[in-house]
């Protein structure tokens, strides 16, 4: 049943490009609070540490962490739980959509999907993850990895990331699967973690009134 | 604002798909009471209990410590304890919690404003301290952290009392997972709140917290029987739960609630949307639930006979939302309760599991019931009924059958309080 259901979502998400347009999950079943209302509290700076585009070419994260309120997804391509990374795409999706649409919020946002499994998610990978949504929009959108699992820890550690990787042993060759916690951070322009978002709120409304509050403090 | 367009009927139906599969519950019973937020829920056998002790002077070292008792049946060690780790000092060891990704718990004493921070994922039989967070009180002025209760990344923590006069009106402080404090939200004091804290849970599905209260450090650390019969320290006890925004983490309404409310448990069954709690002094279970787009909170229940104060304290309510184990201490019973309609819950099944019982926990699919002693060390009984035990019983549906006991004074441990369950697979790689 599971895989049933993860084939599903995959199979949409494959697709989610062509329906950007729509909204990225079911219907809130409770009202957010309206943006300004609340304050997002600082809760940790981001970390910094070198990471690959998806040339190859080594940057700071730091270069994408700060000047705008960003949105960052830990993720890894081959992720298959439907409550998992899957999930960060057609909310991405729609909040690009959404922001891209105003021009007011269109200069002060941008989404970053960074990979916290190198071994696999080559820069030549992220590049067939990300497909048509790394072309350049109105809103930035940029796709990350790293040299080595060396180099993404001290990332993940300052995140506050739990990432395990274990290898199965069934019938047939070892699988290695990885376990790990849905994170999406919410990063004001200074570079300081404001919300994190499990699969419960990573909502494209709940983001949207986010951003709109970091807004309102400028 | 950006609106959106009606969603997809394709796109429902994978998320219903998605949904049903995935099960978007609360994390609810021990293991189906922790934060929904808690990941890697021990849905099979758990391998270890972590038991936050009170030290007691003349016992071992008598110090405050998280003792590590193998439950596996599968185990040689099976029923015994595999490690102790002291925190070096006796604050009234009360509560704990694990953190969103469980790789740590936090624990706390109501004697002080000191938070300890274990690892459970290096060597999940070997817990090791790590951090001592103590600011809570200069940051704050809140004393006696109690409840601790993950969010993505943080940790709010509920505290008892206050450093400035030690009664109940109290707050919550909220802290990243690395132990830097965030910020605080006071308990409501207007629009009939009591300011006292105690438990809290959250409905993330409904963008709600609720909140209970119970009383202050000059109670709390005061021998029961000297308590009962002061009238004036009797009113000092909370009488209110608050329903917050959790975005905003600004109350939303408050309700009577006579008689200190202590534990909340939102059922963890998918599509439920109500919390029980028992209060300790009436003896009453409430029920907190959306009515007609409010949230309402409504007794629904009597636990034993209230004149005789039975005390319930812990409750634990099971993965389905259909069952409620209520413990009270005073009586030395474990009851069970029918929650099949949570608006008129049925005791069917109670038995005495001890001279005083406190805590109780069970495993995922409710085969396996913990139970421990202590209260509070000046609350436990005296003498021969001040027995100190962790003690595991197995639960057919039918019966509580004892099948195994650690008696903590013969062991040297203190006052078993709080329990949390540990696994092997959730080492770390």
């Amino acid at each position: 049943m599971r895989r049933a259901g993860a084939a599903a979502l995959l199979l949409w998400l494959a697709a989610a490009p062509a329906r950007a347009h729509e909204p990225a999950g079911p219907p809130l079943s409770f009202e957010p609070p309206a943006p300004g209302t609340y304050t997002l509290q600082r809760i940790m700076a981001a970390p910094d540490g070198e990471v690959l585009d998806l040339d190859g070419r080594a940057q700071r994260l730091a270069r994408f962490t700060h000047e705008r309120i960003t949105l960052l997804a830990l993720i890894y391509t081959t992720c298959v739980d439907p409550e998992g990374c899957p999930r960060t795409l057609p909310v991405f999706d729609a909040v690009r959509r959404a922001v891209g649409d105003s021009a007011r919020l269109r200069q002060h946002v941008r989404l970053v999907t960074l990979s916290f499994d190198p071994e696999r998610d080559t820069p030549a990978a992220m590049r067939g993850y990300a497909g048509r949504r790394a072309t350049p929009g109105r809103v930035p959108w940029v796709f990350l990895t790293t040299r080595s699992p060396a180099a993404v820890a001290p990332l993940l550690d300052g995140f506050g990331q739990d990432v395990r990787a274990t290898t199965s042993r069934g019938h047939g060759a070892p699988q290695r699967e990885i376990s790990h916690v849905l994170k999406v951070f919410l990063l004001d322009p200074a570079g300081v973690v404001r919300e994190i978002y499990d699969s419960t709120f990573l909502h494209p409304r709940t983001v949207l009134n986010d951003v709109e509050t970091l807004l309102q403090e400028r | 604002m950006t609106s959106f367009r009606v969603l997809g009927v394709g796109l429902a139906l994978v998320w219903l798909v998605t949904a049903a599969v995935t099960g978007v519950e609360l994390a609810g019973a021990d293991e189906t009471c922790n934060s929904p937020y808690i990941a890697k829920l021990i849905k099979g056998q758990e391998d270890y209990v972590y038991v936050w002790t009170l030290g007691v002077d003349g016992v071992g070292d008598g110090s405050d410590k998280l003792v590590t008792i193998d439950v596996n049946p599968k185990s040689k060690r099976y029923g015994t304890v595999v490690g102790a780790v002291s925190v070096g000092g006796r604050g009234e060891a009360h509560h704990m919690g694990l953190t969103d990704d469980r790789r740590f718990i936090w624990a706390g004493g109501l004697a002080e404003p000191k938070i300890y921070v274990f690892d459970i994922a290096t060597d999940p039989a070997q817990p090791k301290l790590v951090r001592t967070i103590g600011d809570m009180a200069e940051r704050t002025g809140y004393l006696g952290p109690h409840t601790y209760y993950a969010l993505p990344g943080r940790m709010l923590v509920q505290a008892l009392s206050n450093t400035k006069d030690k009664g109940g009106v109290t707050g919550i402080a909220l802290y990243n997972n690395n132990g830097d404090f965030v910020t605080s939200y006071p308990m409501p004091t207007t629009n009939g709140g009591d300011g006292y804290g105690y438990d809290l849970a959250v409905n993330p599905r409904k963008n709600v917290l609720l909140t209970s209260s119970f009383t202050g450090y000059d109670n709390y650390m005061r021998p029961l029987g000297d308590v009962v019969k002061d009238p004036e320290a009797m009113k000092k006890f909370g009488n209110t739960m608050v329903a917050w925004d959790l975005k905003t983490m600004k109350p939303r309404k408050v309700f009577a609630v006579p008689g200190a409310p202590l534990e909340i448990r939102w059922s963890p069954k998918a599509g439920d949307n109500w919390a029980i709690t028992a209060a300790a002094l009436t003896s009453k279970l409430w029920l907190v639930k959306e009515d007609k787009g409010e949230w309402q909170a409504k007794e629904v229940g009597t636990i034993a006979d209230p004149a005789k104060i039975p005390l319930p304290v812990d409750i634990s309510i099971t993965r389905d939302g259909k069952g409620l184990w209520v413990n009270t201490f005073m009586d030395g019973t474990t009851r069970y309760f029918d929650l099949s309609t949570p608006e008129a819950p049925k005791e069917t099944y109670s038995k005495v599991t001890g001279k005083q019982v406190n805590m109780i926990s069970q495993s995922w699919d409710g085969k396996r019931v913990y139970i421990t002693s202590s209260l509070l060390a000046n609350w436990d009984k005296g003498g021969a009924d001040n027995e100190q035990f962790l003690r595991g019983f197995a639960w057919d549906g039918k019966e509580l059958k004892q099948v195994f006991e650690v008696d903590f004074t013969k062991e040297k441990l203190g006052r078993a309080h709080h329990m949390k369950l540990g696994s092997k697979s959730l080492k770390s790689s």
